[in-house]
Parts: structure tokens; sequence; C-alpha cells
């Protein structure tokens, strides 16, 4: 696995989500990142995660409901992004 | 006794007419005003909108305002529905002799001066020069507009609750009546279109591409409409004695709070269910006396599932043709509650049912809305206006007088007293806010929402109340911080995706839902916008609450912030004294 991707898109996620208190390694690369067993996130983050992958990766989600299985953890988000990147 | 509240006239304008008499045509002909955008100064093309067909210019004309008068869109199309409620209700300037009538005006909005706004902050930026159109900025400079236009009225307050805040403007004045607050009080909603919120709504991925289809299976969003409608509304008693026509009786009402998400809708419509319950039980109707629903059906997957759930438990096999006439307007946002009272009312009247258009697929374990029908009788009519934070409002309007409950007669007046008072006035005084809320609760609220819950905790703590009965916000500008942060984008990147965190909390009611979300309170949720006045009309509708025995303790709140940069152009407008933060926060109970 691409390892200063994963890094790259932690990063990202705690400037995007203000998660203020946690560094990169707080996020657990294969735990959920929604719901109650993970990282609690909610449907405003999901539209928060469609922007920054828009914004740094040039990758377009029409559909809300994709990030699902996206956006499941930053393992599935780093496996995504680096098969689709246009940036 | 109390006297029942009838309506005596209307007024309304949307993307289907801009007078009833073409707005009825329309819903009878099944004719939308969904379409292209013509004035609103987009580069989003693609979305359909309901716009009302006039431009600024014409509006004026209409209204014998000059065309050099810069006057907000929004102004502009309440002024076009309150002269034309006041005109059918044969209520005129310079009444003669008599006692002079006691005339109120409520107006229900959210984007304010938002237009005239996002016109100018580019050059103000650019010049580092104030624009007094700033002064009009605010939700209750459009209404003090609107009210110096006609001059006849003795008050008037703003009410911005998002997309329930006509409704809930319909609500105040029938309390201000029962009250004997007021003789007669104009009420109802306005929202233009802007810039601000159309690109704030398409960050939220909730808009559709092709005219919207509540209730269908393969619904995709929303369109965002605009425009206005205002009633008359009376004592019955009043109305007889001038010999006005009664067009309906409000015969009910409810608001509760979904107490869920800033801006989803629970699963089980918790809120919506409590506000059409309540409605009933005011109106003394069971689910079989209603006889037509006019719903919120917005035609978000999320909307329209919530609203479903909402219906079924109160209806349950009782269900009366149901429908969304969205589809003929778009989504007039704090605008809707009474452009679809009025619809109902001419639904009423005129005995069809507007017809839910483009509704094809049914959902899994939907209702199937009509699609319209003629020669019904209709005698009682619900119409419901749901908004973000889960401010959600239902009203009963009848045709003919319904058994409305009156208050027990045993009921002894309640006095209320301020139980506990807290005062937040630095920014230093926030990170507080790590004792009463979790971190990730608290990293995306901006600042002054962090005032409030703060201050509103720290309140209910001293007061010994976990989870208050009502929850009354005032707040003269808002969520200022985000909505300029958000301006400052929509600058710098152009109508890209803006940011979903700021524009979720961007509408002012936005600080009492967070309030109702951390405590689960699902009771009563209003939020004032009346300038330095807010906490007055706030404190007038907690003690109500208290004295008639509708709630024990009401948590009032008065929150405002300022940015800098906002701070330094409203100094070169005379503006002193401008905090960064404050906050006020009450506990009011009856004292036992």
């Amino acid at each position: 696995m691409n390892n200063e991707l994963i890094l790259e898109l932690k990063e990202q996620i705690i400037q995007a989500l203000n998660l203020e208190e946690m560094t990169p390694e707080d996020i657990d690369t294969e735990a959920p990142l929604f719901g109650e067993k993970g990282l609690g996130l909610d449907s405003i983050d999901t539209l928060e995660l469609i922007m920054l992958i828009e914004k740094n990766y040039g990758i377009k989600l029409a559909n809300p409901a994709e990030g699902k299985t996206i956006f499941k953890s930053v393992a599935t988000l780093a496996d995504y992004v680096s098969k689709n990147r246009k940036k | 006794m109390r006297s029942r509240i009838v309506i005596t006239g209307e007024g309304i304008v949307s993307a289907i007419g801009t007078d009833k008499a073409a707005t009825l045509t329309s819903l009878r002909e099944g004719k939308s005003g969904i379409g292209r955008m013509r004035y609103l100064q987009s580069r989003h093309h693609e979305l359909p909108v309901g716009e009302v067909s006039l431009s600024d210019t014409e509006i004026k004309a209409l209204l014998g305002i000059a065309p050099s008068e810069e006057i907000s869109r929004n102004t502009l199309l309440g002024m076009l529905a309150v002269g034309q409620a006041l005109k059918e209700a044969g209520i005129e300037r310079n009444q003669e002799s008599g006692m002079i009538p006691r005339i109120l005006l409520i107006t229900g909005t959210t984007v304010g001066g938002m237009d005239i706004t996002e016109r100018h902050f580019d050059d103000m930026l650019t010049t580092g020069k104030a624009n007094p159109c700033l002064l009009k900025h605010g939700c209750g400079s459009s209404t003090d507009d609107i009210a110096a236009h006609f001059g006849l009225f003795s008050a008037h307050t703003t009410i911005s609750t998002a997309c329930s805040s006509a409704a809930n403007a319909l609500i105040l004045g029938a309390e201000l009546l029962k009250a004997d607050e007021a003789d007669i009080v104009v009420a109802g909603g306005m929202e233009a279109l802007t810039r601000f919120h159309l690109n704030g709504f398409h960050s939220l991925m909730i808009l559709d591409q092709e005219p919207c289809r509540p209730f269908d299976a393969q619904r995709a969003g929303l369109n965002l409409g605009e425009g206005a409608a205002f009633v008359v509304m009376e004592r019955e008693a009043d109305a007889q004695e001038r010999g006005a026509a009664v067009h309906a009786w409000l015969s009910g009402y409810g608001n509760a709070c979904d107490a869920f998400h800033q801006t989803a809708s629970s699963e089980n419509g918790e809120g919506a269910f409590l506000a059409m319950r309540e409605a009933l039980e005011m109106a003394r109707l069971t689910p079989g006396d209603i006889d037509y629903i006019n719903a919120h059906g917005t035609g978000t997957p999320n909307n329209d599932l919530s609203e479903t759930a909402a219906l079924r438990r109160v209806f349950a096999e009782q269900m009366p043709p149901v429908s969304s006439t969205k589809g003929f307007t778009g989504h007039t946002t704090s605008a809707s509650g009474s452009i679809e009272a009025v619809i109902c009312m001419l639904a009423m009247r005129h005995r069809f049912l507007p017809s839910n258009l483009r509704w094809a697929h049914q959902m899994p374990g939907g209702i199937t809305p009509t699609l319209g029908g003629q020669g019904r009788a209709l005698r009682h009519v619900l119409c419901n206006a749901f908004g973000f934070g889960g401010n959600d409002t239902a009203l009963i309007l009848s045709a003919q007088p319904a058994d409305e409950g009156l208050p027990s007669s045993s009921s002894e007046v309640r006095q209320p007293v301020i139980a506990a008072k807290v005062e937040i006035t630095s920014e230093e005084e926030l990170a507080e806010i790590r004792r009463y809320v979790k971190p990730l609760e608290a990293r995306r609220l901006g600042r002054i929402m962090k005032s409030a819950l703060l201050s509103s905790l720290k309140a209910m703590e001293q007061a010994g109340v976990s989870c208050p009965d009502a929850i009354i916000t005032a707040t003269s500008l808002g969520c200022l911080e985000y909505s300029e942060l958000l301006l400052m984008q929509l600058r710098e990147e152009g109508e890209v995706m803006l940011k979903p965190t700021w524009f979720m909390q961007s509408t002012h009611n936005t600080i009492g839902s967070a309030v109702a979300i951390h405590t689960g309170c699902h009771g009563y949720n209003v939020t004032y916008t009346q300038g330095a006045q807010s906490l007055e009309w706030a404190l007038w509708d907690a003690r109500r609450l208290i004295r008639s025995g509708r709630a024990r303790s009401v948590l009032v709140g008065m929150h405002d912030e300022t940015t800098p940069r906002f701070r330094s152009m409203m100094e070169q407008l005379g503006a002193r004294d401008l905090c960064p933060i404050h906050s006020i926060a009450m506990i009011l109970t009856c004292g036992e």
C-alpha cells in the first residue's frame, strides 16, 4: 500500500474535518471512518471528503451515495484515489 | 372565551404566478414554474429554479418605488405579497374614525438582504470602503423596510427558522391575537433566490439537475424557488364585526424540533410527527378529519423518506390525499410555509386537490401522492413546513370552524421567573466548551455556536435543568463568521463547491437547533431576528409559554458575533462598540 498517500490523506482529513486534536497516528488506516465504532463521522463529513478528493485529486463524485464504499476507511479511500486520481 | 383565528386576506407571489388568480390557474392546469434562471446572476444554469417572472425593476414599478432605489429582491417580493393581502382584506392606510387597530407585521425570512450584500461584497473588499447596504443585510431590516413602505403597522418582527420560517410567523401571529396583543396580524414569509444559498444547497448535493419529483422513487433532490406569501389574520369576532369575509380558519398548529442533525431529518421523522400531532390536538381533530395534506416534500431522498415515516405514524391507515406542490413552485425555503398555506386555501375554496407533479415511480414502502382531482370538498387540510436543524412546523387550515381546543379554564396563571442567566463577552471564555462538549461535536462549531452552546449549558446547569421544554433564540445577524467565509470563498474561488461545514451553520436557526440537538429537546423551537429587539420578542414568547402552562422551563438566548472585516466596515458606517462575540442565555421557569 502507498504509505505516502495514506499519510497525506490523513493529514488532509484532519484539516478538512477540523479534527484539531488528532494526529495522523490517531487514525487507524483500516478502521471505519463513519459510525459509532470508528471515527464517528456523518453526512456532512461525506460532503467534505467529496470536496477534498475533487480539490486535491481532481476526482468528481456526482452522487454522495457513492461515498459510502469509497470512504469506508482511509485504506479504501487511498485505494480509490490512487486508481482514479487526475492530479 | 378565547376567539378562533381566521384569515381574511391573502397575497402570493411565486414562480407560478404573481397573484392569487394566476397561482390558481397554474395549479389547476398543472403548469409548473420551474425552469431556467433569468434574473439570478449565477453560472449554475444547469440547475432549474422556480423564479418569480418579474424583474426587480418591474416589481418596483408595481410598488411605486423609484428604479434607482436599492432594495433587496427579498424585500420587494415581501412588499408585493403584503400589499395584495392587505388589499384583499380591505385594510387601508389612514383609517379615519374609531379606534386605531393594532396591526402587526410578522415576516419569516432567512436570506434578508443577502442578494444586495453579495452584489457589493467584492467592491467593498477591493476598495476597503463600506457600502451602506450592509445596514440592510440583516433579516430584520427587510421587515423594517416592508413596514415602512406601508406605514400602517404598530410593530413588526422577523422569524428565521430556515424553511419553516413563514409557517412559524403564522403561529406567532395567532398567538399574539389570542393574547390580545394585536387586533390584526399580517404574517407570512419571503425568500428571494441568491447565489449564496443556491451554491450552499449545491454543496450539500441536494439539488436536482432536472425538475424535482417529490415522493418519487427516482427523486434526486430539490429545485430552489423564490416568492412570498402573506395572510391577514384576525380574531373571528373582530372579523365579523368589521364585516370581513372569512376565507379560512387557522384551527391548529404545532412546532417541534427533530433535534437530530443540522441538515438531515431523522429516520422516524420525530420532529414532524410531534408537530403534526400537536396541530391535530389543538384543532381537536382526528387524522380522519383531514381531507388533504400539503407535504413539505422537497424531493430530496432524505426529506421524503423521513416525512413519509412521520405521516405513516400519524395517519396510519387513514392517509388522506397527499401532495407536495414544490414541483410547481420549487422549494421557496423560508416562504414555503405561507406559500403552501395559501395554496391549501385555494384548494379548499375551489374544491380541488393540487397535483404532486412529475410523480411516476412508487417509493418502496412510500405513499402514493395525489396527481390532482376536482370537485373535492376539503374541510380541513394540513400543511407541513420543515427547516434545517429540524425546526418542524405543521398548520391546520379549515373551511369551517373547528372545535378548537381552548385552554382548560382551571389553569392558574404561572408567573415566569428567571432562574439563571449567563453572559459571555469574550472569545477567551469559549475554551471552557471542552467541559461540556466532546471534541468530535465541538470540532466544527463556529464561534457563535460555541458561545451559544456554552452559555446555554451553563445556564441550564445553574438552573438545574437538564433539558428545557422549549428553546427560543434571538440573534441580530446570526452566524456572521461562516457567512463571511462563504462570501470570501465565492469571491476567491467562484461558484465552486462551498464548504458544507460552513453552509450548514449559516442559517440563524442553526444556533437554537444545535442546543436542541445537544440536549435532545424536541419542544417548541423558534428564532427571532429583529435587530436589538430580538431578545425582547424571544422573552415575550417564553413568558407566554410559561404563563399558559405549555412549558415549565424555557431556554432563551441572544447570540451575536462580528468579524474584524465586518467591524471595520460597520465602524465606517457609524457603528460603535461591536464585540467579536456576545451571548446571553437565560432559563425561565414557572418558579416552582
